[in-house]
């Protein structure tokens, strides 16, 4: 009966004939397989069901043509089935020939082959099996991949013997993707495994028509064909060729049917949607509406079921308009609330009515989590998308109205929050809260202050916010320390955590060094980050770093390199700060680790710009290193002091060179830049500096300039005293300040400077303002090998001790003269490193280590 | 002859003054490489008489040989193939021109001390297993050079050579041995003989003038028809008053020789540690048999072997001590060195003071 319908309705637009139909959905088939084997496999699922539906939309249409044709007309198809078989023929030579590689591939345990074979030969099936049954060889084939599959993993458990890394993965994935295939031909490998050769025997020219075990699927209940809209006069039916009507009264029995199948194999979600969409017109009473929408965002939502797709744009519009429709619903009706914890109404028939001594009627759902996930879809839509198109910043657009649900979502409940009987649990409201605050952190004040402002003028005058009145709240930093206050008061852990993050980040984004420097350091996260999931250690970097930059904008130097050192030293910023992901180069990392990674990446627009940091780290490297490299000259004992390896090394590399062009690249800069500095022509080095185009990026440029002038022209000062002192007596201030133009009490500040840090042998004399340099202060070789030598002694001394505690189990007080002399000696080692420390003064003081050392150094210092 | 030879352990050295010349000519000619050679002569009642020697060809090492492998080559060379034949030959022609033609030990060159190492031990355990009179002589270039002449004989000790034959450097061996650092080595007196023939000659070779005030020359043909006889050079080397380059050379050594320590030290803790993990594997796997067996014993079934862990574990084979020990030594060298050095050089400093308060 219903095909009738059927075939009116698709006869109009499937003028085609059946073959072509056939060959296209092949093709379509075919790439369908293609792209899931590129796919991980955990995709590979969700893509077959888009494949599989697509496949029934179309079947729709084609199946009864098909099934006409079948049962009308036996002798066309004996024709049809003729004409094919040339073609046919083809296919099974080309589908024995991989069988025979997947064979051989096997036998010597090349799994990598095996697997890449196995793909084509699906493939290949699927094309046969479009056109007639499944292949006998095929079923042979699978079923003794899988027993020799099951036999290989057996010997990997028993014998150490690894296999090389590929052939392993090929050997998992090639698992994997047996075991799924497989479980659709179950009936045929048993049934192969049973009888080899009667199975293979049996005759396959006797093989009954293409028996395509999806129609069954069209016996069980399947909600309505996605009908057109402007199919103007045709009702809309089901499955089974019902007529559905969209009343009121149904709607509930329709959700529920909806709800059921939901999760299920083989149901059609865009159906389902377009379902509750009609719903959704005729849905009258709020309780309806409420119900409707929250169903079908859900639905929506399960569309990206997969973890590393993003679901379509137009749902996620269609979900951001129905949540705010939502919120709108629940703001005028004040009777309904949606929370978590509340119970599922059983009753179809009638919608619940208020009791006696209820305020309210709950409706079970999860504001808070539709917000969440709204975000956590539009992240990874961005993430996907190429960010130097303009369908980025089209996509981008969409986080202003995300930014509104989030608001109104706040809102919504802090509302809730109001009514203590309803027990909302702070937990929702700190999330939403720091959802809010993510969107905001990383922005320019301006910026957060237009989005704000868009956000108020979306809600009525009446409605204000308990954690940020409209009032109190002008400005972009009152915003995120209310924020940032409310969550340190209402909230444990990761989200305290992450919430004092964003706001140093916040503070070092807006030049807030100092602010930004203590925060970060009372808030002791150093030594518990790596306790925190992954995301709030990117976060955790991500502060840092801008702390840094922040540092270097105030042009505090020293500061800035110490605090990127962690990050930048390391070599792997891009990995650090989730921008990117690294080229691995030694370490194979599981596919899943990679699958990880990539989720991780944030969006484009909240990167920090890498070769920016890399260039702000070598800077501040060179200001730092060079003096330090004049100053250690070719003593051997400070040499070994490093402040950045990383810079060393390029330094090294770069001086290797014989032929050096001019500067290309950032890096190229700063090193020749290093090197004219080294060499005392520091003007060059500004030169150098100054034609690095990435300062551009930075806000006051010109300021960012001067700074680096004045901090090369100082470290020129000090690289030349360190380099020259020895063949001076006397050197007039005036003179040093001419060869530098500082002006003189500058000179003699630098001066006084390294004096007081015991870093040069001389005294400035104010009348004259000369400085006038000591001789013979420097250790002779002999002295620094004995010092050398009695600090080894010492040490040996100790280790000695040491053993013998360890033997005599802590009885030694037999030694108590040996163990003083040893510790005379430690003292005297300490005292020497205390000098040797002091010398180098306060520079070095803090080590390299960020971990505390650094920062807590510059609060001391 | 032969007996005597048995019974008298030598005490002291007789090194002729051709030898000494020798060996110093030919040590500070390949300067800084090692040099080696051998030497010949025989022992009379205790002392041994060193009364000729010939140096070991050094092999060629090519250009394409790293420096490292020259310089080993060298210090290795008694042991060689080739030279030992060469040995062979030239004591066999040394025997037909009526020279003392025994084997008595072989001589080396080293510097600063730096000579006690393996190839040290193998050279001279080759020897003495051969003719356990047989000594070397340790020419210091480097020491050599700052005043003094520096020649040193040195024997290995009974104890260590009966050691090195069992070739067992455990600790426990070492201990039940009662061999220390300080008996690898001793060092025996060396006494200096010249010939008459270069007796005479010394003698005959012309002081500083006698007096004072030496008449000038009237004309040029009286000094060509009466030269003053050439006084021979005093040797103001020993006054020599450069401590630094000295003790910057022994620093060096010595903190090289602690780098060693370290490596030997860390290669025994490591060691421990492998041992004591093996030994809780063992201990586990007694105690779990043990428990086995009492539940077969109970069960009235045959009772496993509970040996069989000599079997199933290999116990780590513990590193040779030999290295730590000859490091030892040589740090024992280098502060005896330090120590005569300072010594006198202190009393150097001593006599310049008094020149300066002097004057």
């Amino acid at each position: 009966m219903s095909r009738f319908f059927r075939s009116g309705e698709s006869s109009s637009e499937d003028s085609s004939s059946e073959e072509e139909e056939l060959y296209s959905e092949e093709e379509k088939d075919e790439e369908q397989q293609e792209d899931s084997d590129e796919d991980q496999s955990e995709e590979d699922d969700e893509e077959e069901e888009d494949a599989e539906s697509s496949e029934e939309e179309k079947r729709g249409a084609s199946k009864f043509l098909k099934d006409v044709d079948s049962s009308d007309s036996e002798d066309s198809d004996e024709e049809e089935r003729g004409q094919v078989k040339s073609a046919k023929d083809k296919r099974y030579g080309e589908l024995s020939q991989t069988i025979k590689a997947i064979e051989n591939g096997s036998k010597i345990g090349d799994w990598n082959t095996v697997a890449t074979e196995f793909d084509k030969l699906n493939r290949q099936v699927s094309k046969i099996k479009d056109s007639g049954s499944t292949p006998k060889i095929y079923i042979e084939c699978i079923s003794d991949l899988e027993a020799k599959v099951l036999e290989a993993s057996e010997k990997q458990k028993v014998t150490p013997k690894k296999m090389n890394a590929q052939a392993a993965r090929g050997f998992n994935t090639l698992k994997q993707r047996l075991k799924k295939n497989n479980k659709d031909y179950q009936d045929l490998i048993t049934s192969y495994r049973e009888d080899k050769l009667g199975f293979m025997e049996s005759d396959e020219e006797e093989e009954p028509l293409p028996v395509k075990p999806r129609k069954i699927r069209f016996d069980t209940f399947e909600p309505a064909q996605p009908a057109a809209d402007d199919d103007e006069g045709f009702e809309t039916v089901d499955g089974k060729g019902r007529v559905v009507q969209f009343t009121p009264e149904s709607i509930f029995k329709h959700l529920r049917a909806i709800m059921e199948s939901r999760g299920k194999k083989n149901t059609d979600p865009f159906g389902q949607i377009k379902v509750m969409e009609k719903l959704n017109s005729v849905a009258v009473t709020p309780y309806q509406r409420i119900r409707v929408i929250l169903t079908m965002v859900s639905a929506r939502f399960d569309l990206s079921a997969g973890v590393s797709s993003a679901m379509p744009l137009e749902h996620w519009k269609a979900a951001e308009q129905e949540l705010s429709t939502l919120l709108t619903v629940l703001e005028e009706s004040k009777e309904y609330i949606v929370i978590e914890n509340a119970e599922d109404w059983e009753d179809d028939d009638k919608p619940p009515t208020l009791g006696p001594n209820d305020k309210y009627i709950k409706i079970p759902g999860s504001i808070v989590s539709y917000v969440e996930r709204l975000d956590d879809e539009l992240t990874r839509s961005l993430q996907h998308i190429d960010p130097h198109t303009s369908e980025y910043i089209d996509r981008l657009q969409d986080e202003g109205s995300l930014y509104n649900i989030v608001f109104r979502g706040l809102l919504y409940y802090e509302t809730l929050r109001k009514e203590t009987s309803l027990e909302i649990p702070q937990d929702s409201l700190n999330r939403i809260v720091m959802r809010r605050l993510e969107h905001v952190y990383f922005k320019p004040a301006q910026v957060v202050n237009i989005l704000e402002g868009n956000c108020w003028k979306r809600v009525p005058d009446s409605v204000d916010s308990l954690i940020t009145p409209r009032e109190s709240i002008t400005e972009a930093s009152d915003l995120i320390s209310t924020l940032c206050n409310y969550l340190f008061n209402n909230s444990e852990g990761i989200i305290k955590a992450r919430a004092m993050l964003c706001r140093n980040y916040f503070l070092a984004l807006h030049d807030e060094y100092y602010l930004a420097r203590d925060m970060m350091l009372m808030s002791h996260l150093q030594e518990q980050i790596a306790q925190f999931d992954v995301a709030t250690q990117i976060l955790y970097n991500r502060t840092l770093v801008q702390v840094g930059l922040c540092a270097f904008r105030k042009g505090l130097v020293y500061e800035a390199q110490n605090t990127l050192q962690e990050i930048c030293g390391s070599g792997r910023q891009k990995e650090l700060l989730a921008q990117g992901v690294q080229i691995q180069r030694y370490n194979q990392v599981t596919p899943e680790q990679e699958r990880l990674e990539r989720q991780r990446q944030l969006p484009f627009h909240m990167h920090i710009n890498l070769e920016l940091l890399e260039c702000v780290y070598l800077t501040c490297s060179m200001l730092l290193e060079i003096p330090l490299l004049a100053q250690t000259g070719s003593s051997p004992d400070i040499k070994k002091r490093v402040i950045s390896k990383t810079y060393r090394r390029m330094l090294e590399y770069h001086e290797r060179q014989i032929f050096t062009g001019p500067p290309e690249n950032t890096r190229d800069h700063v090193m020749q830049a290093s090197k004219a500095l080294a060499a005392g022509e520091w003007k060059k080095a500004i030169q150098f500096i100054h034609a690095i185009k990435i300062w551009d990026l930075m806000p006051q440029t010109d300021d960012i300039k001067a700074m680096l002038s004045k901090q090369i022209q100082e470290e020129g000062l000090r690289t030349y005293l360190f380099t020259y002192a020895p063949f001076y007596d006397t050197l007039a201030v005036e003179t040093l300040g001419a060869m530098f133009e500082l002006e003189p009490r500058k000179v003699s500040a630098v001066i006084s400077k390294m004096i007081s840090h015991e870093e040069l042998a001389a005294a400035l004399d104010q009348v004259t303002s000369t400085v006038i340099f000591r001789k013979g202060v420097e250790l002779s070789r002999l002295q620094g090998l004995s010092l050398t030598l009695a600090d080894k002694a010492s040490s040996l001394i100790e280790t000695n001790e040491r053993t013998l505690e360890q033997r005599t189990q802590g009885s030694s007080n037999a030694f108590e003269r040996q163990g003083g002399r040893g510790r005379g000696g430690g003292q005297r080692g300490g005292q020497r490193g205390g000098r040797g420390g002091a010398r180098t003064g306060q520079r070095q003081a803090g080590g390299t280590t960020f971990t505390g050392g650094a920062l807590g150094n510059a609060v001391r210092g | 002859m032969a007996d005597v030879k048995k019974s008298v352990p030598i005490a002291g050295i007789q090194v002729e003054s051709l030898v000494v010349m020798k060996i110093v000519k030919h040590c500070s000619s390949t300067f800084p490489s090692a040099a080696t050679g051998c030497l010949v002569g025989m022992d009379q009642n205790g002392v041994l008489e060193v009364t000729n020697c010939f140096p070991f060809p050094s092999v060629e090492a090519g250009t394409d040989s790293h420096q490292n492998d020259a310089a080993n080559t060298a210090a290795s060379a008694p042991r060689a193939k080739s030279n030992l034949t060469y040995q062979n030959e030239m004591i066999r022609q040394l025997k037909e021109v009526n020279v003392d033609a025994n084997n008595v030990g072989w001589y080396t060159s080293a510097t600063m001390g730096n000579f006690v190492n393996m190839n040290f031990i193998e050279n001279q355990y080759m020897y003495q297993k051969d003719n356990d009179k047989a000594i070397t002589l340790v020419h210091d270039v480097s020491r050599s050079s700052q005043g003094a002449l520096s020649l040193r004989a040195f024997q290995l000790t009974p104890l260590f050579m009966s050691t090195y034959k069992e070739g067992k450097f455990s600790t426990e061996s070492l201990r039940s041995n009662k061999l220390t650092h300080k008996e690898i080595i001793k060092e025996l007196p060396i006494n200096l003989h010249s010939s008459h023939l270069i007796t005479s000659f010394l003698h005959g070779l012309s002081g500083p003038p006698d007096v004072s005030e030496v008449d000038m020359p009237v004309s040029v043909e009286e000094i060509e028809r009466n030269a003053p006889p050439v006084p021979l050079n005093p040797s103001i080397d020993g006054l020599e008053l450069s401590i630094d380059p000295f003790l910057e050379k022994t620093c060096d050594l010595l903190l090289d020789s602690i780098e060693s320590h370290y490596t030997e030290l860390n290669n025994h803790q490591y060691y421990q540690r492998q041992l004591a993990r093996e030994q809780t594997k063992i201990s586990t796997w007694q105690t779990k048999r043990k428990s086995e067996n009492a539940q077969r014993a109970a069960a009235k079934q045959p009772l496993l072997p509970e040996d069989e862990w000599q079997r199933l574990f290999k116990l780590p084979q513990e590193p040779s001590r030999l290295e730590g020990m000859l490091n030892a030594t040589q740090v024992d060298q280098y502060s005896k060195q330090v120590d005569n050095f300072t010594a006198s050089i202190s009393a150097k400093m001593f006599a310049v003071r008094g020149t300066l308060l002097y004057e």
